[in-house]
């Protein structure tokens, strides 16, 4: 497959009374067209700044994104607006994205106005009913206002929306974090199925591991605004090479009594990324940090086929 | 002996739209030291049972309508008001779900641990501080940062400012609703290896609330799993994680993107929980259970004993019952 979109060395960084907080610091990495690439991280790391910078919704303070062969790191006016229809983003939170004076036909009509695809109104309300049934909304919530749906429909709201300009690539920022276990699994089961269908590409922002791991093909670990690890799914969850993938692969509550776990567990807690001091970033919480990691950030370095990690001592702490 | 047994619990709320069933005959019993980890998804009905165990519910619009809570023997529905609040936060506590909304922003982390020691022990001053400085000590917070404010924590620290505010007092039984829910996963596990520890260490009994199965596995000797208001199924963790018998149950795990197996589809329960103001009169999972049949529409199935200890409430729960779990 093509890579769709290559990202280099991007940076975002925000201006705040005391410095800047370093978000997204210098992050790389290729993706192929229909392929999943996960963003996992806690909170703070980054990950949803770096799916934003990728749509230009934060401009990127540095480096470039190339999609399909065009940079379009700092696109304007008519170009910005074709990119957009080309990448598309579905948020987190389906109780605050949508427009709760909007009912359910004009929330998944408003991005087809928008962006002028459909001049007749016929049209467009005909690919309402196209995308709601696409998403498997039944036709009697058109008229319904997101108040009076659960979490998973809404949810399904955000995915038609998305889905409006038949983009190539959607960023997914934690989209079943806020639902439960069992709607969960209908949302991830949907857009499974739009992604065979439709050929799509994914960039998947989760904190969740056991989803990433579900539907990414590739998954890339932030940490503090950096990449810590990034392999091949399978590759990643057997044989983690970087200190925080390992403590944090062993941190996930597994629901059977039958699996033991050499529990990794880490001490401390992130640091700020605020005017950070070069180094590496975990090196406070890392068992293995030398003086060598405090005074020199670690830059990825593939050492596996496909398998991309930051670390100084990555080789002698896997022997 | 039992330290806590709920007896057919049953609360409402009174909305303009009707009466919410919010807790509807829920029976639960913890002994001395146990952990009993309370399973559910959102609206199920779990941190509604939690404030009633500790007489929190608001009065209008809520209300307990009928049931028992024993505690030691003794009804905490018949006891006075005085006498509650001498067990709220002294030989009950609770920790609550937002470490950030929990805590009093203009109050220093310090006093707010004080405050309990003080309020339930009838010590002097410095006495209480000595203990909270000790409680800080505990809960791996320096003794220096006492006198700064929530907001100067990190969301981790919150939460163990808020377990040493629930512990302060060594409490016989301690509630703990979601109190990782918030947090980031290797932040997760620290704060619960850090409950575990202590509630070895003062011999405390836990009502865990938790929406993930995960957590229960590695905490809970015993499980109770609520749905729309009931409990469904209930027992050792052996019986709900290896013996799985109710279909909701079920669900809930084939729901579960597996970290060790690779799925190409997860199995979703399909619909959605029933409306807690119009629930369904037979079985309350009947409209989401694949093998639904005339019986369930029709009449309630009541809470039955299908092994020791192991109950289930599901009119055909033995022909579901997998010796092992099935692919597991």
């Amino acid at each position: 497959m093509p890579v769709q979109l290559e990202v280099k060395d991007l940076m975002k960084y925000f201006r705040i009374p005391v410095g800047f907080l370093h978000a997204v610091d210098g992050v790389s990495f290729q993706l192929e067209e229909g392929k999943t690439l996960g963003v996992v991280g806690e909170s703070g790391c980054g990950k949803s700044t770096l799916g934003r910078a990728i749509l230009g919704l934060n401009e990127a303070t540095g480096g470039q994104v190339i999609f399909e062969g065009e940079d379009v790191t700092h696109l304007k006016g008519a170009s910005r607006k074709a990119y957009k229809k080309k990448v598309q983003i579905i948020f987190q939170d389906p109780f605050s994205s949508l427009d709760a004076r909007m009912n359910v036909q004009s929330l998944i009509e408003e991005p087809l106005k928008v962006l002028g695809t459909y001049r007749n109104k016929t049209d467009r309300l005909e690919k309402v009913d196209e995308l709601m049934d696409t998403v498997g909304l039944a036709g009697r919530y058109k008229t319904s206002y997101p108040h009076e749906l659960d979490g998973g429909r809404r949810q399904r709201i955000g995915i038609a929306r998305a889905l409006a300009m038949d983009p190539r690539l959607i960023v997914c920022d934690e989209p079943v974090s806020a639902l439960d276990v069992s709607i969960q699994a209908q949302i991830l089961n949907l857009l499974a199925d739009l992604q065979e269908e439709k050929g799509l590409t994914y960039i998947f922002i989760t904190h969740n591991l056991s989803v990433v791991k579900h539907i990414s093909d590739r998954i890339m670990v932030m940490y503090c605004g950096c990449l810590a690890e990034m392999a091949d799914t399978d590759s990643l969850f057997e044989q983690p090479l970087h200190p925080y993938t390992k403590g944090l692969l062993s941190a996930i509550p597994v629901p059977s009594l039958h699996v033991q776990r050499n529990e990794i567990l880490l001490e401390g807690e992130i640091q700020s990324p605020i005017n950070p001091r070069p180094g590496c970033r975990f090196a406070g919480r890392c068992c293995y940090a030398t003086q060598l990691c405090r005074a020199e950030t670690p830059k990825p370095a593939e050492l596996l086929p496909g398998h991309i990690v930051s670390c100084h001592h990555a080789g002698e702490i896997n022997g | 002996m039992e330290l806590l047994q709920i007896k057919d619990l049953r609360i409402q709320f009174n909305t303009d739209t009707g009466i919410v069933h919010a807790v509807n005959g829920v029976d639960l019993s913890l002994q001395e030291g146990e952990c009993l980890g309370l399973v559910g998804e959102t609206g199920a009905g779990k941190t509604t049972t939690a404030l009633g165990i500790l007489d929190l519910i608001q009065t209008p619009p809520g209300k307990i309508v009928s049931g028992e809570i024993l505690y030691k023997g003794r009804n905490i529905r018949e006891m006075k008001p005085h006498e509650i609040r001498d067990l709220r936060g002294n030989e009950i506590s609770m920790i609550f779900q937002d470490p950030m909304s929990a805590l009093n922003p203009v109050i220093p982390v310090g006093h707010q641990i004080a405050e309990v020691i003080r309020l339930h022990q009838k010590c002097s001053k410095n006495e209480a501080d000595r203990q909270m400085l000790a409680m800080l000590e505990k809960v791996r917070i320096p003794a220096e940062r006492a006198d700064e404010y929530p907001h100067q924590f990190s969301g981790g620290m919150k939460q163990r400012v808020v377990i040493a505010i629930a512990l302060a007092c060594n409490p016989k039984l301690l509630i703990a609703d979601e109190p990782t829910t918030a947090l980031d996963v290797t932040i997760q596990a620290q704060v619960l290896k850090m409950i575990r520890e202590l509630q070895q260490e003062i011999h405390t009994s836990m009502l865990l609330i938790t929406h993930d199965l995960g957590i229960v596995a590695q905490t809970c000797e015993k499980v109770a799993i609520m749905y729309a208001g009931e409990i469904v199924e209930s027992g050792t963790a052996e019986d709900i994680f290896d013996r799985t018998a109710h279909p909701y149950t079920k669900g809930l795990f084939a729901s579960i993107p597996s970290i060790d197996r690779k799925m190409r589809r997860l199995t979703p329960i399909e619909g959605l929980m029933p409306d807690p103001t119009d629930l369904p009169a037979g079985c309350s999972f009947g409209p989401r259970c694949p093998y639904v049949s005339d019986l369930c529409r029709e009449h309630k199935p009541e809470l039955q004993e299908i092994g020791a200890g192991h109950f289930c409430r599901c009119h055909f729960p033995s022909q579901k019952r997998s010796p092992e779990k099935e692919g597991q």
